[in-house]
């Protein structure tokens, strides 16, 4: 019998295989990533950025809207934290629901103001968007803290039943971040690969069509806003957790364009696990690098130039060229009926 | 009654007037051509018959229900469905995902996320059969780029197809195709107009007059004959006018 | 109550400079259709040069730079204003190189080829002259400040907007008046039609290119003195212009200088009543507008719309 999930996904990429190996790489970080000179708050900062990172993607690589102003969903869910535990009460789940809320809030009211909009003027809105909140966290200093930020934001222990983790700790912490990681990027999975998925996908490939078989472009161009935005709720208030405090640092034009240029260098316009590889070779860019040379971001910048002008499909794009020339029994053919 | 009718239908952009005054009427179950010179407005008229802009005046409609007006993709689920003289497909998928996009009832499941259809066989086969009435199906799972310039034009009508509409539009469909192609088309429009009613933008007057029920000619963004294929042929101002080809 | 005139006077002024900045910026999306993020890193780059040429630079402490600095103010202040937008020019040239594999790409590219060339050249000036602010030196003639309606004007504030209308004027002559603007214009709208005329393309892209980053040089040598140099003045500066040739329509030379007074103006009356939100008040204003109208103010279709 052929299924859809005959219907080969893009890049051709399998998901048990890498999904296997990410897994494990997450689960066994912490007994490696100290011997190899790292530190295991690295391990934190990548799993909240992978989160960040695959969400993104969704509607960057997928549905092919380019927003340049996500960091400033990220910075809501942070903030949305640690206003909870600060205003409201102390609590874990209260908190990151609250971060997710705020952000898919404020996604769904962005996103109905940019889903006419398509190409650059869709880009350009959304830098737009993104300032005006990096604008608010920065002067609505009796909220957000200003420049400076929240401080001291508490990280809440883990309670399951009478099960109880202190979150404090880096390694415990660790450990909850990469299992909220891999369920999202399990979920992300189910999600781009169902119809659901498939259909933002054919919006990124052509959105006239796509309205005239009878979607409602708009919609889902707005769903797709929201759910990315509610993604990187959940991401910033992990971060929130991470560092606890929240800042408008994360909300600027700058980190914004990171996040662009990770899911791009690691290959997100053609694979789904581009974005986990391209904040993986950010953050050893960063700590490698930045320990060498000062100007560690001037060569990622460069990198980065080179790659857009010469492999704008990114790392993974050039791992699927060259599995191409490599000899193959079949490419993309019917597959066998049973 | 006429399934699909315009009446006065006009449309500017800017100080230009495209669409003057175009009033048509598509009884169902026919084949019903548009011809004219280039730039006389039949794209134009192809899409604000389907949404894609709003007339300034006139009214539309559809089965007895008025469409003046309405978004493409509710048109659409209405049972009006075109295909483009560009093509416009889904490049980056396989054949057979192009036709699945467009099928009411994988739309119908895939407004839920976590939905998943793996293991529903049932929209595969619906999307083989639309495939097959093309035939397309031995190629159902190449990648639309690859494939070639007259199957992807094939692929075009069965996306419409897909839609499972109830009245056809068809830009060009003919537009650079060869002469053993254009024949095969022919055949295809035939056998779909026993399922379809079709409204048909055509170039090529040997193929619509052969193929046409009715014919409206439009010039200067109005239609300035309407009738039979014979009639228009022994309507000597028509022929010299539009169809100089023919005459 | 203050009266509202000083804040118009100051907004227009204000306003002026925007079209200034984004002077370069919409020659390059009209005609390129690239919207080129690292033009407020070239006009940073303009302004640090800028600031070289007038305090030596890196030879203050050699028997050159003793020389040098001993020169009267005003004519380095005018050799820089000459120097730092060539180099800029030249640097934007560079850039253009690299932008070529984008073309006929998506316009994604080349707006993320133009922000990874804004971070480079960030990083660059970080290196090579310091994180820390500096401020550019005035000549006396044209330094001081006035008072008008309660508020302190800076007279070097009005020769920048006289400068910006003058800089204004001069490009809208030379893309009307002359055979070079023609040709410009041309590409802008059918590239065709420049090969048909014989030019040839891709010198015409460098060229508009080179003199749209010695625009933004001109520009950041010019507001130096008003806004201070600091590395990541760039992101403050590309953002105040895209918005102004997204407000003003793409493509459109007076949509542009129109959308620029505007944000001058709401940004000056803001600052009039609640000062700390005043740079809020463009991206307001570019919400309102976009919203209604999606190619803005006058803007025409164009191909980064797919």
């Amino acid at each position: 019998m052929i299924t859809l999930s005959d219907i080969p996904p893009r890049g051709g990429a399998g998901f048990a295989g890498p999904m296997a190996l990410f897994v494990l790489v997450l689960a066994t970080l912490p007994l490696w990533i100290a011997p190899i000179g790292l530190y295991e708050y690295l391990g934190i900062e990548i799993a909240i950025w992978i989160l960040f990172a695959m969400g993104f993607n969704l509607l960057f690589g997928y549905t092919g809207l380019h927003s340049f102003g996500h960091g400033a969903y990220l910075g809501i869910g942070a903030y949305a934290f640690g206003l909870f535990q600060q205003q409201v009460m102390v609590s874990l789940w209260g908190g990151l629901f609250c971060a997710i809320t705020a952000a898919l809030l404020a996604g769904a009211i962005v996103g109905a103001f940019l889903s006419h909009r398509r190409g650059i003027y869709y880009a350009l809105l959304t830098i737009a968007f993104g300032q005006v909140f990096w604008f608010c966290a920065m002067k609505l200093h009796g909220i957000t803290g200003g420049e400076d930020g929240l401080l001291g934001i508490p990280r809440p222990d883990l309670i399951i039943g009478a099960w109880r983790v202190d979150l404090n700790d880096n390694t415990n912490f660790y450990w909850f971040v990469a299992a909220i990681a891999a369920l999202a990027v399990l979920a992300l999975w189910r999600i781009v690969n169902a119809p659901f998925g498939r259909v933002l996908q054919a919006i990124r490939q052509n959105e006239t069509r796509a309205r005239f078989v009878g979607y409602d472009v708009w919609r889902w161009k707005w769903l797709a806003f929201t759910l990315s935005a509610g993604f990187a709720g959940l991401a910033g208030g992990l971060f929130a957790m991470a560092q606890q405090s929240a800042y408008p640092d994360v909300m600027s034009l700058h980190q914004s364009g990171l996040i662009v240029m990770m899911v791009l260098i690691g290959g997100g316009l053609v694979n789904f696990w581009g974005p986990v590889l391209g904040v993986v070779l950010y953050y050893i860019a960063r700590d490698i690098l930045g320990g060498l040379t000062e100007a560690w971001l001037l060569w990622y910048g460069l990198l980065f130039v080179i790659m857009v002008m010469v492999r704008p499909e990114g790392v993974a794009g050039l791992f699927h060229s060259l599995k191409q020339r490599l000899p193959r029994q079949a490419s993309v053919t019917k597959p066998e009926q049973a | 009654m006429a399934l699909f009718r315009a009446e006065g239908i006009q449309k500017r952009f800017g100080a230009r007037v495209v669409l003057e005054n175009i009033t048509l009427s598509i009884e169902a179950g026919s084949v019903h051509g548009i011809m004219g010179p280039n730039g006389a407005g039949k794209t134009t008229c192809f899409h604000v018959l389907t949404g894609h802009h709003a007339p300034d005046a006139g009214r539309i409609t559809f089965d007895g229900r008025d469409i003046t007006g309405l978004k493409p993709h509710v048109i659409a689920r209405l049972g009006v469905s075109r295909s483009f003289q560009m093509m416009n497909l889904f490049d980056d998928a396989v054949v057979i995902e192009n036709v699945m996009l467009a099928l009411p009832a994988f739309r119908a499941i895939s407004g839920r996320p976590f939905r998943t259809s793996f293991g529903d066989s049932r929209l595969i086969e619906a999307a083989l059969e639309v495939l097959d009435q093309v035939g397309l199906a031995e190629r159902a799972w190449h990648n639309a780029k690859s494939l070639s310039y007259g199957d992807r034009r094939a692929l075009e009508i069965a996306v419409a197809l897909a839609a499972e509409p109830r009245i056809l539009f068809l830009d060009e469909p003919t537009a650079g195709l060869g002469a053993k192609a254009t024949q095969n088309l022919a055949q295809l429009i035939r056998r779909l107009r026993q399922r379809y009613t079709i409204c048909l933008i055509e170039h090529d007057m040997r193929f619509l007059f052969e193929l046409a029920d009715r014919i409206s000619v439009i010039h200067w963004g109005q239609v300035i004959a309407e009738g039979a294929p014979e009639a228009l042929k022994a309507n000597k101002w028509v022929a010299r006018s539009a169809l100089g080809e023919v005459a | 109550m203050t009266s509202l005139v000083p804040h118009l006077v100051n907004g227009i002024t204000l306003g002026l400079l925007f079209a200034l900045i984004a002077l370069g910026f919409t020659l390059i999306v009209g005609v390129m259709e690239v919207i080129n993020l690292a033009h407020g890193s070239l006009f940073t780059l303009g302004a640090y040069l800028a600031l070289s040429t007038i305090g030596a630079g890196w030879f203050a402490e050699t028997a050159f730079g003793a020389w040098w600095l001993s020169l009267p103010l005003t004519g380095r202040f005018f050799l820089a204003l000459a120097l730092g937008p060539v180099i800029a020019g030249v640097f934007g040239m560079l850039l253009e190189l690299c932008l070529r594999p984008t073309y006929g790409k998506a316009p994604l590219y080349g707006l993320l080829l133009t922000f990874g060339a804004a971070l480079v050249i960030e990083e660059a000036i970080r290196l090579l002259w310091g994180t820390g602010e500096q401020n550019m030196p005035v000549p006396q003639m044209i330094s001081g400040a006035f008072l008008m309606g309660g508020l302190i004007f800076s007279t070097y504030k009005f020769y920048a907007a006289g400068f910006a209308i003058v800089a204004v004027l001069l490009v809208w002559l030379f893309l009307e008046r002359t055979p070079y603007g023609a040709i410009i214009k041309a590409g802008a709208h059918d590239s065709e039609m420049v090969r048909a005329l014989g030019y040839d393309l891709s010198r015409l892209r460098l060229l508009v290119f080179g003199f749209g980053s010695a625009l933004a040089g001109i520009a950041g040598m010019v507001m130096a003195p008003i806004w201070g140099l600091r590395p990541h003045l760039g992101i403050d500066v590309v953002i105040p212009a895209f918005l102004i040739i997204v407000i003003g329509g793409v493509g459109s030379f007076w949509g542009a200088v129109i959308a620029a007074i505007l944000v001058g103006l709401a940004t000056g009356i803001t600052g009039a009543y609640a000062p700390a939100w005043s740079l809020m008040s463009m991206y307001l204003l570019l919400i309102a507008v976009v919203g209604f109208r999606a190619r803005g103010l006058m803007g025409r279709r164009s191909a980064l719309e797919n």
